[in-house]
């Protein structure tokens, strides 16, 4: 879309002549003398004159940063204009808004699904929203939202599958049908929350690997890995939101694209602002958005974002000169599946880059999860689209908010943890009778027996199960019978996640431990059943 | 070093067939991923290329399957160099390059022996060579 710039000002025109005036003899000064001492800050309208005219100075934000080391602040503020910055990551609040038209007879759906990914109603008969994170019913964790928004804007068919109770004035029930971009009346790209300033690094304490949101992680803290784009970011060269805001036009998906306001979960004082997004998807291109699936988490969106970010004071130059190094997040523990996760240190995107940290004293592999080469790719795109004249920059009508806070959920009951359901085990030593064991079974009227050393530490379990196998087969020692990869719980953990442990290791019990791996008592299937079947 | 993936069916699964070879032969070898269970086992080798040869003859007299190692496919075209698989490599044959793209060495990769990074790719970019 190319604006001209007589539809972009909304400054009174005797202001715009005088500045524009101002500008110009900057300008031939700039020419003449290399240079305007005078300038000490200039306006998107007259940065808008620059581009019009085809003496835009813009540079990416990486080649502004070494300009600043190289020359400094002053000088980088009066050669540079325009700065552009990117950022590729994958963002599950993404979606994108459909409005298909209406069928005859018509029909207003109730429930609707892309390619089997139910996309959700969110009022009138024909306008739908894809969620990027909502799964395919046949292809659950492979195929969700974001892929049907890809597929969308690679210019594929998709099958339509719909739904309704039926009206007087929308009487059709059931609708199939196959769709293509070119269908569709409006295909809006609608991010609730994207463009992180920055994020967490995630790493694993446990034994077993985890598939998160923040990627595959190794046990035993084998592996690390981060998102975010750091020095490339947009809202981490702008901190203060001076330049971005409502009704910025930025890079989206390969097309022009607006800021509509801050993103969900914006918390600037901890500097992880988020912007909220809209863009027309029928003029995105597929290699700057992409549907991606995260094994056992689920389905997600890859958006790409690039904002220009106008140089108008040296202070914004020297905003845009903030390096890796300067940039830090915590390292958290994703092993503890609780909302405050344990913080293990902090590191700077410079140690992230490098592909190597060090956590608890032992250097680990980090992965960055959000596409750098992409984020590169995508600020000297914006920045070619502005040298060219075809991209125009906006100010904000409004700024976003510097003092919006993230609050936890509230919630009215209470959490139960393990330590409230466990109960003391039965347990035996590794050398004790097969029979002596069977008979703690039955007195006991327990279905798992722990096995324990002198020190009250676990060595493996054994089930009702194991003695009745151990007869049948005429296994005489117990430890021929022993389970010695163990799945366990802590006092501390929530009974939700320990259910979830029984449940995905198909396990009926988990002995209770502690740090130090001595049993504590333990909690079985049942008593989670008691505890939920009970209220 | 040449690198082959060493097929034991489950009835030569008890026999010290690795340790034979090593003192027949007077090679060493290197195994660098090891996986058995009841129905056989599969282990990654690297034997000195010098020896390759007989080393590979010596292990298929006693009924071992030897094949040489096939490392991942990576569909360029899909993979967007996020370089989520990086870290999840543990003989480091995935690397990041200074532009942050993302290549992978293919001498260096266990491919199917190994597979940690396949189901790390958000893309599915990365696939099991059959």
């Amino acid at each position: 879309m190319l604006l001209s710039v007589g539809e972009l000002p909304y400054i009174p025109f005797g202001i715009i002549f005088s500045k524009k005036y101002f500008n110009w003899n900057c300008h031939l000064l700039r020419k003449t003398l290399g240079g305007c001492n005078t300038l000490e800050k200039r306006t998107v309208t007259e940065i808008n004159e620059e581009i019009r005219r085809g003496d835009v100075q813009v540079l990416t934000v990486e080649e502004m940063k070494k300009l600043v080391e190289e020359k400094g602040v002053k000088k980088a503020f009066k050669e540079v204009h325009v700065v552009t910055t990117g950022t590729f990551g994958a963002m599950c609040s993404s979606g994108a808004v459909i409005n298909l038209g209406h069928s005859d007879p018509p029909i207003k759906i109730h429930r609707a699904w892309i390619n089997d990914v139910e996309v959700s109603h969110p009022g009138a008969a024909v306008d739908l929203y894809i969620g990027a994170a909502q799964m395919s019913e046949t292809k659950p964790f492979e195929y969700g939202g974001g892929h049907v928004i890809e597929d969308l804007i690679r210019g594929k068919e998709v099958e339509l599958r719909a739904i309704a109770y039926g009206t007087a004035c929308y009487p059709r029930t059931r609708l199939e049908t196959l769709i293509t971009k070119d269908d569709l009346n409006q295909f809006i790209l609608l991010n609730f929350r994207n463009c992180y300033q920055r994020y967490v690094c995630a790493t694993n304490s446990n034994d077993e690997i985890l598939y998160t949101y923040m990627g595959k992680l190794l046990p035993h803290f084998g592996n690390a890995t981060f998102s975010g784009a750091g020095e490339l970011n947009p809202l981490m060269n702008d901190p203060d939101y001076e330049t971005i805001g409502i009704g910025t036009r930025i890079f989206l998906g390969g097309a022009q694209g607006y800021v509509i306001g801050e993103g969900t979960q914006h918390e600037p004082g901890n500097q992880m602002g988020t912007i909220m997004v809209r863009g027309d998807c029928k003029k995105m291109k597929p290699e700057f958005i992409r549907g991606a699936a995260f094994t056992k988490y689920g389905t997600t969106l890859y958006v790409g974002i690039g904002i220009p970010i106008p140089i108008l004071n040296e202070e914004i130059a020297k905003k845009v000169a903030i390096r890796d190094e300067e940039i830090f997040i915590p390292v958290v523990d994703y092993g503890v599946p609780r909302r405050e996760r344990p913080r293990l240190g902090r590191v700077s995107y410079k140690e992230l880059k490098s592909g190597k940290i060090i956590v608890n004293g032992k250097t680990v592999k980090v992965s960055p999860l959000s596409s750098l080469e992409k984020a590169k790719e995508i600020a000297e795109t914006l920045k070619s689209w502005i040298a060219e004249g075809t991209f125009y920059l906006s100010a904000p009508v409004e700024r976003l908010p510097l003092d919006t806070v993230f609050k936890p959920m509230k919630q009215t009951k209470d959490i139960v943890f393990v330590e409230a359901l466990m109960r003391p085990a039965a347990t035996c030593k590794e050398n004790e009778d097969i029979e002596k064991v069977a008979q703690r079974i039955i007195t006991h009227s327990v279905n798992h027996i722990v096995v324990v050393d002198a020190q009250g530490k676990l060595r493996g379990i054994i089930t009702s199960w194991d003695i009745t196998r151990a007869v049948a087969e005429n296994k005489k020692s117990l430890t021929d019978i022993i389970i010695r990869k163990v799945i366990t719980t802590t006092p501390d953990e929530p009974v939700e996640a320990a259910a979830r442990k029984m449940t995905q290791h198909n396990i009926s019990a988990l002995p209770v431990i502690n740090r130090e791996g001595k049993v504590l008592g333990i909690i079985t299937s049942e008593d989670v059943a008691k505890l939920i079947g009970g209220k | 070093m040449v690198r082959v993936l060493l097929k034991f069916s489950k009835d030569i699964t008890s026999e010290p067939i690795t340790s034979q070879v090593i003192m027949e032969q007077g090679t060493p070898i290197n195994i660098l991923t090891a996986h058995i269970d009841q129905r056989g086992g599969e282990i990654l080798v690297e034997i000195p290329s010098v020896h390759a040869e007989r080393v590979i003859e010596a292990f298929r007299k006693r009924g071992v399957i030897v094949e040489s190692h096939k490392p991942v496919n990576v569909d360029k075209e899909k993979c967007i160099n996020c370089g989520a698989c990086f870290s999840l490599c543990p003989i480091n044959a995935i690397k990041i390059n200074e532009d942050f793209s993302v290549t992978f060495n293919d001498e260096k990769c266990l491919g199917n022996a190994c597979q940690l990074c396949v189901d790390a790719c958000p893309v599915r970019a990365i696939k099991v060579s059959e």
